[in-house]
């Protein structure tokens, strides 16, 4: 590449912009040898919950026109095992890359239990805070969908460690921007968007839905314009609110151009999920085609691209 | 070996049966290093087709010049999307991914129990299993539902494997079920016997039903489900199989298999 990537962001230096998203990298170890993720920005793990979870019936992923709905069901290996033998693998294979570790709960209790032990370890750059979860104790409802569940969350963990903490919000609210804003009160440094959309296939042959829970996450290229009005949306309602919290993009990048598009709605960092299933290297072409349209348009740093589309 | 994906070039697709099609291309790596029971992921050329994921095949042949082979049939967009294709056209194929058939069967006969389209995987099994130095006798089975289905396999299978074809319909082969003609099978054996099978989950499920741990030298199945990622990211291709104290677990299809032990799969 030869050019110079690199964003500061978090108080973190990224070599590229590019993370992997979780949930669509698992670990880091099952795609090692095609896709080494040290030639990236960072890794964001598969959510870690306190207990490990066996996860959801099958089938449990569906294709569905430009994407795929999932129901995994937060499937992982749990946070004794994740701090025992995943994480010090990934550290030792992480190179320059930043290692994102994605935490959830199905209570506030649990999802500070687990972020202050993923936080106390040296080899963690940053948190992630998965908010699609659903809150057992409050009948169900997705904490990212509930602004005082969002504090409670944000600042628990908050208090508990040293680190960046990202508030991965979900795009399945009315108004995105308030939670934004609820998320950096309560002390996120900051926020990724999008986590999936809620989705359902039916099988007409059967006459009934495909995914063994009925419900799945959509994820892939159909999402992105989504994805991409909201980081907008958001990064239009911080610039009111004069804070300068930085914005991770996520949802269907495909390309370098899908991650431009995020670039210039507001993110200073992308992540790459579904696109991995499709071409494991997915990651890294979509790295150097922003290295290479850079050089081309004569752009010293991809930062200087953040937000631009706002200007008119 | 490592999996490597590759854009290759299909060199050929023909149609073999009724809605079903062989597809050849050359990938000179895989090729050396695939096992009975692997499979890859095939994958459009981005643009040339609206599917988006890529899909599992097993591997089907392989031939001296690294040309491989799948057996496949149209079920919908992505396997209607390969049908269409003709020679020259691109693919993304990413493989060699899973595990392999136990390819010691520890037995003096082996049964290959084939339904369907789950018969390539059993047909380069057949042809392993052959090659070995003291090889077992071996019986396959391969079941369809109707005649027209039926895909010709007397040029690919060893001469020394015994192979019968049952047809729901009569139109070939001994009408009835696989799992009759494995019932018929198992009676002349006078010692346990290594069984294979592949095809759809309730002919699987019917033949783990008939089959005693120990009185078999092996069982294995070759099992299917849904896929996006192929090597254990996902999560989103689990099988149900039994943990301690009969609770189950979920296994990745793509990693723990395709190729199961089918006295620990759950087939309930
Ligand atoms: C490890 C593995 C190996 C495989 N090997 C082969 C192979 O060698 N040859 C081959 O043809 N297929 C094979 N398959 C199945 C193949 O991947 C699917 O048929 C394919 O993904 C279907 O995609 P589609 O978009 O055409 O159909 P979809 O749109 O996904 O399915 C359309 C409809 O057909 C049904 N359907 C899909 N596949 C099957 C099937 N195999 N049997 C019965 N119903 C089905 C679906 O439930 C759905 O109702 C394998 C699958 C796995 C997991
Ligand atoms: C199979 C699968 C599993 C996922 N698991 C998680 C997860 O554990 N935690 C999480 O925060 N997001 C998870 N996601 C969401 C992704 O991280 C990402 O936000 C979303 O898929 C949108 O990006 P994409 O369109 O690039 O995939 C998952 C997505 C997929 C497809
Ligand atoms: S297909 Fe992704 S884990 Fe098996």
């Amino acid at each position: 590449m030869g050019l110079n990537q690199t964003v500061r962001c978090m108080g973190l230096s990224f070599q590229n912009p590019v993370l992997v998203a979780s949930g669509t990298f698992g670990y880091g170890d099952e795609c090692y040898d095609i896709m080494p993720f040290s030639s990236l920005g960072g890794l964001v793990t598969k959510t870690i919950t306190a207990a490990r979870r066996e996860g959801n019936p099958p089938p449990r992923i569906v294709e569905t026109d430009a994407g795929m709905l999932n129901s995994i069901g937060l499937a992982n290996v749990g946070l004794e095992c994740f701090l025992a033998e995943k994480l010090p693998w990934i550290a030792q294979h992480a190179g320059l890359a930043k290692v994102i570790v994605n935490i959830a709960g199905f209570s506030v209790d649990e999802f500070v239990e687990v972020g202050a032990a993923v936080g106390s370890r040296p080899e963690v750059d940053a948190l992630e805070i998965n908010l699609g979860c659903p809150n057992v104790r409050a009948g169900y409802i997705h904490f990212g969908a509930d602004p005082e569940s969002v504090r409670r969350v944000i600042s628990g963990v908050r208090k508990k460690v040293n680190l960046p903490v990202i508030a991965k919000l979900t795009p399945n609210v009315t108004d995105i921007a308030s939670l934004a804003e609820v998320a950096i009160d309560a002390g996120a440094d900051a926020l990724s968007l999008i986590n999936t959309l809620p989705g359902m296939k039916i099988d007409v042959a059967e006459r009934r839905p495909v995914l063994g829970m009925g419900f799945g996450g959509l994820s892939g290229p159909a999402i992105r314009p989504v994805g991409v009005a909201c980081v907008y949306k958001v990064c239009q309602h911080m610039q009111r609110m004069d804070a300068q919290v930085p914005i991770i993009g996520i949802g269907g990048i495909s390309c370098g151009t899908d991650a431009l598009e995020y670039i210039l709605a507001g993110a200073s960092l992308v992540q790459v999920g579904t696109a991995s299933f499709v071409h494991p290297q997915a990651p890294g072409n979509i790295a150097r085609e922003l290295a290479e349209y850079c050089e081309t348009e004569g752009i010293g740093n991809i930062s200087d691209l953040v937000g631009l589309a706002h200007q008119h | 070996m490592k999996p490597v994906f590759e854009w290759v070039r299909v060199t050929q697709i023909s149609s073999v049966a009724e809605r079903t099609f062989v597809i050849a291309f050359k990938e000179p790596k895989s090729a050396a290093a695939l096992e009975p029971g692997q499979f890859c992921m095939i994958s459009p050329y981005p643009g040339s087709s609206n599917v988006y994921l890529p899909r599992p095949f097993s591997y089907f042949r392989v031939s001296a010049n690294d040309t491989i082979e799948i057996l496949f049939r149209t079920f919908g967009r992505a396997t209607r999307w390969m049908a269409s294709l003709t020679p020259g056209d691109r693919i993304g194929v990413f493989g060699p991914l899973g595990n392999a058939f136990n390819q010691h069967p520890g037995a003096e006969r082996v049964i290959l129990a084939g339904g369907g389209i789950g018969i390539p995987p059993i047909i380069l099994l057949a042809e392993s299993l052959s090659r070995l130095a003291n090889p077992p006798r071996i019986d396959l089975i391969y079941g369809e539902a109707s005649g027209s289905r039926v895909v010709d396999l007397a040029k690919v299978v060893p001469p020394r494997v015994c192979c019968q074809i049952t047809t729901e319909d009569g139109k070939i082969g001994v009408k009835g079920l696989v799992t009759e003609e494995l019932s018929r099978i198992l009676d002349t054996c006078k010692t346990p016997p290594a069984v294979y099978t592949c095809g759809p989950r309730a002919m699987m499920a019917a033949v783990a039903g008939m089959l005693t741990p120990g009185k078999v030298a092996l069982f294995e199945t070759a099992c299917e489900e849904n896929m996006a990622c192929g090597r254990g990211i996902c999560q989103g291709c689990v099988i149900p199989v039994k943990g301690e104290e009969d609770a189950t677990r979920y296994v990745c299809c793509c990693t723990e298999g395709p190729v199961f032990n089918g006295f620990e799969v759950k087939w309930d």
